[in-house]
């Protein structure tokens, strides 16, 4: 068990990095055209490809959506990748739906279109941050629907013993100290990740791709390799592994709500979809994820099957 | 188009080959990690071929020891080192995170073409030219030193370069366990959408790569005892003075 583990991580991060490479070609080449659908009501067989992130919660909230999605007729593949900008890169033409992070895609479409410098079009607020985008959601292709109150944003971690011996509880009691940082690839830069830490809260930080939530990066951290190692803000694992959430007590995180991205073209050929994911995201709670997540983190339950249970007890199947 | 002039763009910022994580930093640690490789693995795998193909013996083993280790993928192997305990992804020195796992790996990588080359260079030498060498007295080391090891260094030192070349493309994987070299540029580009950022790193262990094939080549060709090409020091050396036979004889 010790040593399996950490391989069938590095395993997948093997294969996510392989389908990273090589992802522009293999989501372009594919799916190009969705065969149309019998427009409203039902999907009748439409094929349609959802996108996204590969860790657990993001694995999870794609299972709901394949389910739904299934259970109106829908023929769904499924592309989970390692960061954001894989998928979003195939969006609208070979990926039609992505389950999203308010602030995340936002902010995502604002860097590529403006550069990395731009200033984040995100605040706290989800309807306030999906207006700022609305032009570059507009141009991009992409229709937001209703946000869900499920919200689950990056938050980082120290061991417990760090904790102790460097009498940090929140991420203001590291500034001006010189930290290693486990977290996802695609961190550095940004507001809510390097930049962030870096420029909101003073702490110099060395950045280690070990990748967002992975075993690597908890493994890092609790070998002292890290000192901060990035997560889920709902991550449920942390105090059996003698790690300890950091408060983000300047408010780095800008409004994560789950809420579903679907390219335009596709919502106006599927109309029914609206209803669908409206339902999902209205019964969906950030308890309910934390919940579920802990289930899939600590439990090892199949995505598959939290995801199933929870849209029985729902109705939503 | 719009991505090799951002490419290119990228390569012409002076920002992003200073520092801790520039270019620069970065090929440093990559041609460290390389010829470390490189270098590791001659010291295993060359005296072993060397001597094997000396005996005429143990031909069997080298050939397959060579081609299991071509079998075997390498991200693989680097993935099994890291998740082990030993070497696991520990810092070592210079080599950064994951050194020795990263080390291990490509030593293991460029055994193949040292191994194979050594053995079959040593093999093709010809055989008169070994008699010739027995006939003449020399001991089995003599013969080994002084005749057989400069014929083969051709194509010993082929195989050499070619694992050089091999080690140094290769090692951009290191990067897939946050490890050193120029591979963290370029999965660093493709994570955050800045394709003309993994280009550029993608076309630096291009340009690298050609120059250090460049050098190899002439490394090789200045150890080769017996040059081919436009030179022809060697038929002049060798043959008959084609001048004793310039006047025809004439009855006198």
């Amino acid at each position: 068990m010790h040593v399996r583990r950490p391989l069938m991580a590095v395993t997948a991060l093997a294969l996510t990095a392989l389908m990273a490479g090589c992802a522009g070609d293999d989501l372009a080449s594919e799916n190009d055209e969705p065969t149309s659908g019998s427009g409203g009501g039902g999907g009748d067989g439409t094929s349609v490809v959802i996108g996204s992130q590969s860790f657990d919660e993001a694995a999870l909230v794609t299972a709901m959506y394949q389910q739904v999605l299934e259970a109106e007729g829908y023929e769904v593949e499924t592309r989970l990748v390692d960061t954001r900008p894989i998928y979003l890169n195939e969006m609208p033409d070979s990926v039609q739906i992505a389950p999203e992070y308010v602030a995340g895609i936002v902010d995502q479409l604002n860097t590529d279109a403006n550069g990395p410098d731009a200033k984040p079009l995100s605040t706290s607020d989800a309807q306030e941050t999906i207006d700022a985008g609305a032009s570059l959601l507009e141009e991009k292709g992409i229709t937001l629907l209703e946000p869900s109150e499920a919200y689950s944003a990056n938050g980082y971690f120290t061991s417990q013993e760090f904790s102790d011996s460097e009498g940090v509880t929140k991420l203001s009691d590291l500034e001006g100290q010189k930290v290693t940082l486990a977290a996802a690839p695609d961190c550095k830069g940004r507001t809510d990740c390097e930049k962030g830490l870096v420029d909101t809260y003073g702490i110099d930080i060395t950045l280690e791709p070990l990748g967002y939530a992975s075993t690597e990066t908890f493994q890092a951290v609790l070998d002292g390799e890290a000192q901060l190692g990035q997560t889920s803000t709902l991550d449920g694992t942390l105090e059996d592994q003698g790690l300890l959430l950091l408060e983000d007590d300047k408010g780095i995180q800008p409004a994560q709500n789950l809420i579903p991205a679907v390219s335009t073209d596709f919502l106006a050929d599927n109309p029914d979809l609206e209803d669908v994911f409206n339902e999902l995201s209205a019964a969906l709670t950030t308890e309910d994820l934390a919940a579920m997540n802990l289930q899939v983190d600590a439990e090892r339950q199949k995505p598959e099957d939290v995801a199933q249970q929870f849209l029985e007890d729902k109705g939503l199947l | 188009m719009e991505l090799f002039s951002e490419t290119w763009q990228y390569l012409l910022d002076a920002d992003n080959w200073t520092g801790a994580e520039g270019l620069v930093a970065r090929l440093l640690e990559q041609l460290l990690l390389t010829a470390t490789a490189l270098a590791a693995a001659m010291l295993l795998g060359l005296p072993l071929a060397l001597w094997l193909g000396h005996l005429g013996k143990g031909g069997f083993l080298a050939v397959n020891i060579s081609n299991v280790g071509r079998a075997v993928p390498t991200f693989a192997l680097l993935a099994i080192l890291v998740a082990a305990d030993w070497p696991g992804s520990a810092d070592f020195g210079p080599y950064g995170r994951a050194g020795l796992a990263t080390l291990i790996a490509l030593v293991l990588f460029a055994l193949p073409p040292l191994i194979t080359n050594g053995y079959v260079g040593m093999r093709e030498v010809p055989s008169d030219v070994q008699e010739a060498a027995d006939g003449m007295g020399m001991s089995p080391v003599q013969r080994f030193r002084r005749v057989e090891l400069p014929l083969a260094l051709p194509v010993v030192a082929s195989g050499v370069r070619l694992a050089l070349v091999q080690v140094w493309a290769t090692a951009t994987i290191a990067a897939l366990v946050a490890g050193p070299g120029l591979g963290r540029i370029i999965t660093e580009g493709f994570a955050r959408n800045d394709y003309a950022q993994g280009m550029a790193g993608a076309v630096v262990v291009a340009v690298v790569a050609l120059v250090l094939e460049l050098a190899a080549a002439a490394a090789q060709r200045a150890v080769d005892p017996m040059p081919s090409g436009p030179s022809s020091d060697r038929d002049d050396a060798l043959s008959v003075p084609s001048t004793t036979v310039t006047e025809a004889p004439t009855g006198s």
